[in-house]
């Protein structure tokens, strides 16, 4: 009970923080008042013309045909015809609007989110899962997209109608109006009731559903698993299963609606039997006439119909309103590596000066535990520097700094002597290049690919970068060269080969300073040898932070700097650190013995 | 039309319950279709003052509604119950059809394709199934009724106030019809808009990188715009139909008005009937819509079921004639004589004329770049393709004359990125009980422990019972394989494959997996597909393939002298990479 009661809680509290959202909503409105005004007048007219019909009826039965008054008659008909008219024309003028500024608010919402994304640093990212921030573009926004198309409409025409219905049947006659009205709070508190109860029982279904997809969604990726061990049988058990269950939580939603609908049809006829009962009695006594009586019987529909519509709402009313909710938590996130106001702009040709001043970085909610401590060094302009050391060292999170992904916690980054975070990111980021490790390719051609670090590119451009870099072999053997679609995150080429493009991307955009982060290590042996000389065309006056596995790229380096823990433990060429048998010398000696091995 | 029969055929072991559904909504549409008339009968003894006739019909009109609130409920119950079983049915059923498919199939369809068949067209045609037939029937019945009411009661009248009917069925079928692929357009079209959120979300660093932000918005921009021009059709088409199929009715309405109210002047109407034909009218309009939105809804449905039976109807293969005999037993030892194998809809082969013979208990090292066909030569011997030429033998036993379950049991397969289940990493290790025996805890931990994952997998939030794959758990690559080795040494196999792929693990990590890999090897056939020097050194015996043909086979010894391009490969690149993975003092970093 106790769980109960919490639980509605819970509900009530999640009909809070209107006042954020309502304004919000209206603020997205704004820039289409014109149109949402014109909307609620259509739909005010589309509401008016719905309700003419049993009034005229009456005004037909009583004034014509009672009294054999043809005139009269012909006069409401034309009216009737009238109304009939007015609301094809306002709801579909009310229909259209609704749409329109439904579907350009809704894109005015994802467009105002994915810039929001944007202007949010790479921790975001990091820390929050990537299935999550799309579900805030696409399902929650979905989510709205219910409640705006079918929604409002309901909504207001629903309510406008239960009103002027109440409305009309006052006037025609108050008694009888009155005893109808006793069915309301009945009606009302079932359908609550039964709205409360099924939502609980369709999100149910949702999730049954839900988990017997992503069951047969993992069957089908994990169809050679399933083959090579010869379980099938094990899998049709458990999917029989899943399947019964949501048969089951179906179940539940077929006996709800079994009660609830012909329940309200029961009240409609009961209804309609008293009234025709205690108003006939009365038009026999001669208080009520003939016409006002079947207004009402056909007025009745009106009643019934948005009070069941109305409550229809609720769900789709909550699922959109716990889905604004999460939008706008998304857009009250702060950016946090936002350029500062003043930013100056980076010249455009940087000698590409790098200096580490004192830095020292750690990963929020790991405060105690710096990824990096106390770094201090120079690199010249055009020098190419090999990071070594183990996993957890901090070469990913100094190359991180580099590019501005994350700010120092102390110290300084500088750019030929500007701190970074005195400049804007765009200036400093379209002279830097940066290959990780997993290449990662947007849908659509190579060429475009390749143009991506320069959007001006010529296919000239684009075909002497790849030949720099050596990718051209691969591309050309391709069935469409250069136009080839890569695929989704460009699955349909190998590793190695969307390794090449991604080189290539970095090279065309000219970068004054180079982050390869791993770079050749998913590119295996015969292709890399081939690269070899389009990673030295690539690194050449260029500054460059190579962290690598592979001696040979080590080895070349100007400078290689050792990390251990964060820490500079030391730096200097190759045949230096040899001489030295300090860190790197051990790294070699061990390196030694198992090649020899 | 063919379709329309077979799928009626689901419906066959639900006979009586969609007879029983059909019959009880005719029922209860007697009920409604009562009301009107007898709204009317009181009207006139209202007319005529009789108090006594009125309650009378008062009472008869509480009691049809209580009839019809029993049929009805009735009615939803076995129709409920008639529409799920045969969801449940056709799920199962095209789920067990599925896994009994060639991997050919698979190779040729899109994931996302075949879920699109197994939720939105079986849907659509469980839905026709089980409630379109019931509301075809109600609605054609109740306009039935109607209509014979009306003409009854005034037969020049009744046609008059029934011109709308076909007109709204018209109209209304034909909105179901245009309606749809203008949706799916929209939903098409979502879809592209979340494929290009997805991108930047996870290419985020590579936007930031190239400052690409702007540019990046500037696609999203059109994604988005895309989508409400294609809504906008859709709002389109919502706005004229709907109020038009409202605007219909009307003119009946009208008419009744116009005419009816002539005759009741006239006296050859009562006030009564003029009342029951203002209500039958009203009553029309639901059914209207209603029935063109099934003539809609059962075209959609067709359309659903030939692509279901499209897959239905595929044979299952390769085809296994039943009573094989099991594999027989053995030591493993593989041969293929000749083997050739084309995928469908290749030009080239992907192997040609391979001859080998690998010994029980032998470790044979597969060398090759990429497409040389290692891969596909050790898809042959569990039978995930049947080869186009030659023959593929386990034991002395063609392993197209075995027992396939049995087969694939003694054969596992670990790569470097292996499929692991959303289950818990204990189910996962004893995914190999296909027997359906329960394997205890303690087996488990024994083969992990063996493959070297007991350390991280104690350090996991709930141990052996944490979910792979829930609240963001996630496992690192070093982590999956291990997982992998502790379910194939459960499995006990035979013969062992290993893809040993190019991979970036760090130092410890690397020493484990090779420990584990020691542990996994011995005693087993096992193929290795190579990457690394250190990997090809464990091979008693190496096969360099090229272009699907075997190139040279031999120890390493006799390789580097018969083979250049081994010579190459093990000369230039290989020994390098293992520089800087001779570390261990770091402590393994668990993904979470």
């Amino acid at each position: 009970m106790g769980v109960r009661r919490a639980e509605l809680r819970r509900r009530y509290r999640a009909t809070s923080g209107r006042g954020r959202k309502l304004r919000g909503l209206l603020e997205l409105l704004r820039p289409y008042r014109g149109r949402t005004i014109l909307m609620v007048l259509a739909l005010l007219a589309a509401t008016a013309a719905a309700l003419a019909p049993p009034p005229l009826a009456k005004l037909a039965i009583d004034q014509g045909i009672v009294p054999g008054d043809t005139g009269v008659l012909d006069l409401v008909v034309v009216g009737f015809l009238a109304s009939a008219l007015v609301y094809f024309l306002a709801t579909y003028a009310q229909t259209y609007l609704v749409g329109w500024v439904g579907q350009r608010v809704l894109q005015d919402l994802r467009l105002r989110m994915f810039a929001h994304l944007q202007s949010l640093s790479v921790s975001y990212y990091s820390s929050h899962q990537a299935g999550a921030i799309i579900s805030r573009l696409t399902n929650d926004v979905q989510a709205l997209d219910q409640l705006v198309t079918d929604g409002v409409v309901t909504l207001f025409g629903s309510s406008l109608t239960l009103i002027g219905t109440a409305v009309i049947l006052f006037v025609l006659d108050a008694q009888l109006a009155l005893l109808t009205f006793l069915v309301f709070p009945v009606l009302g508190i079932a359908s609550f009731v039964f709205r409360l109860i099924s939502a609980d029982a369709y999100r149910l279904t949702r999730e049954k559903v839900a988990s017997l997809t992503a069951y047969l969604q993992e069957t089908l990726s994990g169809v050679r698993v399933v083959r090579l061990f010869a379980t099938e049988r094990r899998h049709r058990g458990r999917f029989a299963e899943l399947n019964d269950d949501n048969r089951a939580a179906n179940m539940v939603t077929v006996h709800l609606n079994a009660a609830y609908f012909p329940g309200v049809e029961l009240l409609s006829a009961l209804v309609q039997a008293g009234i025709l009962l205690y108003g006939g009695i009365q038009a026999i006594g001669g208080d009520v006439t003939i016409g006002v009586l079947v207004a009402f019987i056909a007025a009745l529909q009106n009643f019934f119909d948005p009070i069941q519509q109305l409550s229809q709402l609720y769900t789709t009313y909550q699922a959109g309103m716990a889905a604004l909710d999460k939008i706008f938590e998304l857009l009250d996130e702060e950016p946090d590596l936002e350029d500062r106001p003043g930013a100056i702009d980076l010249p455009p040709a940087l000698d590409g000066r790098l200096q580490f001043d004192d830095v020292t970085f750690a990963y929020p909610g790991r405060e105690d535990d710096p990824a990096l401590s106390d770094v201090d060094l120079v690199i010249a302009p055009g020098q190419t520097v090999a990071l070594v050391g183990s996993t957890g060292a901090g070469k990913s999170t100094f190359a991180k700094l580099v590019a501005r992904f994350h700010d120092p916690t102390s110290g300084r980054v500088l750019v030929d002597g500007h701190d970074l975070r005195d400049v804007t990111q765009g200036s400093l980021r379209r002279q830097m290049g940066i290959v990780g490790q997993e290449a990662f390719l947007f849908s659509g051609s190579i060429a475009d690919n390749i143009a991506f670090g320069r959007p001006d590119a010529t296919r000239e451009d684009v075909r002497d970068a790849a030949r720099a870099v050596g990718a051209d072999a691969f591309i050309e053997g391709m069935s469409d060269g250069y136009d080839t679609d890569v695929g989704e995150r460009g699955v349909h080429l190998s590793a190695g080969q969307r390794q090449l493009v991604a080189f290539t991307r970095a090279l065309i955009a000219e970068p004054r300073i180079l982050v390869l982060d791993e770079a050749t290590s998913n590119v295996d042996i015969h292709t890399e040898t081939r690269i070899e000389e389009g990673l030295q065309r690539l690194l050449a006056g260029r500054t460059a932070i190579v962290i690598a596995h592979r001696l040979s790229t080590i080895q070349r380096a100007g400078r290689i700097i050792v990390l251990e823990g964060g820490r500079v433990a030391e730096q200097g060429t190759h045949d230096e650190l040899i001489a030295a048998r300090g860190a790197y010398w051990r790294l070699y000696r061990d390196w030694a013995e198992q090649a020899a091995a | 039309m063919r379709t329309f029969i077979r799928l009626l055929g689901f419906l066959r072991p639900y006979r009586r319950g969609a007879i029983g559904s059909l019959v009880l909504a005719a029922l209860a549409m007697v009920g409604t279709a009562a009301l009107p008339a007898l709204t009317g009968r009181a009207i006139d003894d209202i007319s005529r003052g009789d108090k006594g006739a009125l309650r009378l019909v008062a009472l008869i009109i509480v009691l049809a509604a209580l009839a019809r609130l029993a049929l009805s409920v009735a009615r939803r119950l076995v129709a409920g119950r008639v529409s799920l079983g045969v969801e449940v049915d056709m799920r199962d059923q095209l789920y067990a059809h599925l896994l009994e498919l060639d991997m050919g199939f698979f190779d040729s369809q899109q994931t996302g394709q075949l879920m699109s068949r197994a939720t939105v067209d079986l849907s659509s045609v469980r839905f026709f199934l089980g409630y379109g037939l019931v509301f075809l029937t109600q609605s054609g019945l109740t306009i039935l009724l109607a209509a014979v009411a009306m003409i009854v009661l005034q037969p020049g009248l009744g046609l008059l106030a029934l011109i709308p009917v076909p007109f709204v069925v018209l109209i209304s079928s034909r909105y179901s019809r245009v309606s749809r692929p203008a949706l799916q357009e929209v939903q098409q079209r979502i879809a592209e808009l979340t494929a290009d959120a997805e991108e930047n979300v996870s290419g985020v660093r590579v936007v930031k990188a190239f400052a690409r932000e702007a540019h990046q918005l500037g696609r999203f921009r059109s994604s988005a715009q895309r989508i409400f021009d294609q809504n906008l059709v859709a709002t389109r088409q919502r706005a004229l139909y709907n109020p038009l199929l409202g605007f219909l009715p009307q003119l009946g309405l009208a008419v009744i008005l116009l005419i009816g109210g002539r005759k009741v002047i006239d006296g050859t109407l009562t006030t009564g009937g003029f009342a029951a034909f203002y209500t039958y009218v009203l009553m029309l309009v639901g059914p209207m819509r209603m029935l063109g939105l099934v003539l809609g809804m059962s075209q959609r449905a067709v359309a659903s079921g030939a692509r279901l039976f499209e897959i239905l109807d595929r044979e299952p293969a390769p085809s296994v004639p039943a009573g094989l005999p099991a594999l027989p037993a053995g030591a493993g030892r593989v041969e293929l004589r000749g083997v050739g194998f084309t995928f469908a809809g290749a030009r080239e082969p992907s192997l040609r004329d391979v001859s080998l013979d690998i010994p029980g208990g032998a470790t044979v090292a597969l060398v090759g770049g990429t497409g040389s066909g290692k891969s596909t030569l050790v898809q042959l011997i569990p039978r995930l393709y049947d080869a186009t030429a030659g023959t593929v033998s386990v034991d002395g036993a063609d392993v197209t004359t075995v027992d396939p379950d049995s087969l694939r049991r003694e054969i596992a397969v670990v790569t470097e990125d292996p499929f692991l289940f959303s289950d818990t990493v204990h189910a996962n290790i004893a995914y190999a009980g296909a027997g359906g025996e329960e394997i205890s805890r303690a087996d488990v931990e024994l083969a992990a422990r063996r493959a070297q994952a007991e350390a991280f997998i104690r350090q996991l939030p709930d141990g052996y019972d944490t979910v792979i794959g829930e609240r963001g758990m996630t496992l690192s690559g070093g982590q999956r394989q291990r997982i992998a080795i502790a379910r194939a040494l459960l499995a006990d196999p035979r013969i062992l494959i290993l893809d040993d792929a190019t991979s970036s693990l760090d130092a410890t990590t690397e020493q484990l997996i090779k420990e584990a890999l020691r542990e996994a090897m011995a005693g087993r056939t096992t193929f290795v597909i190579a990457h690394r020097l250190s990997t090809i050194a464990l091979a008693d015996e190496i096969v360099v393939l090229e272009r699907g043909e075997v190139l040279a086979h031999g120890s390493h010894d006799e390789l580097l002298q018969a083979s250049p391009l081994y010579a190459e490969i093990a000369a230039k690149g290989l020994p390098d990479q293992v520089f800087l993975n001779r570390k261990p003092t770091e402590p393994e970093v668990v993904g979470l």
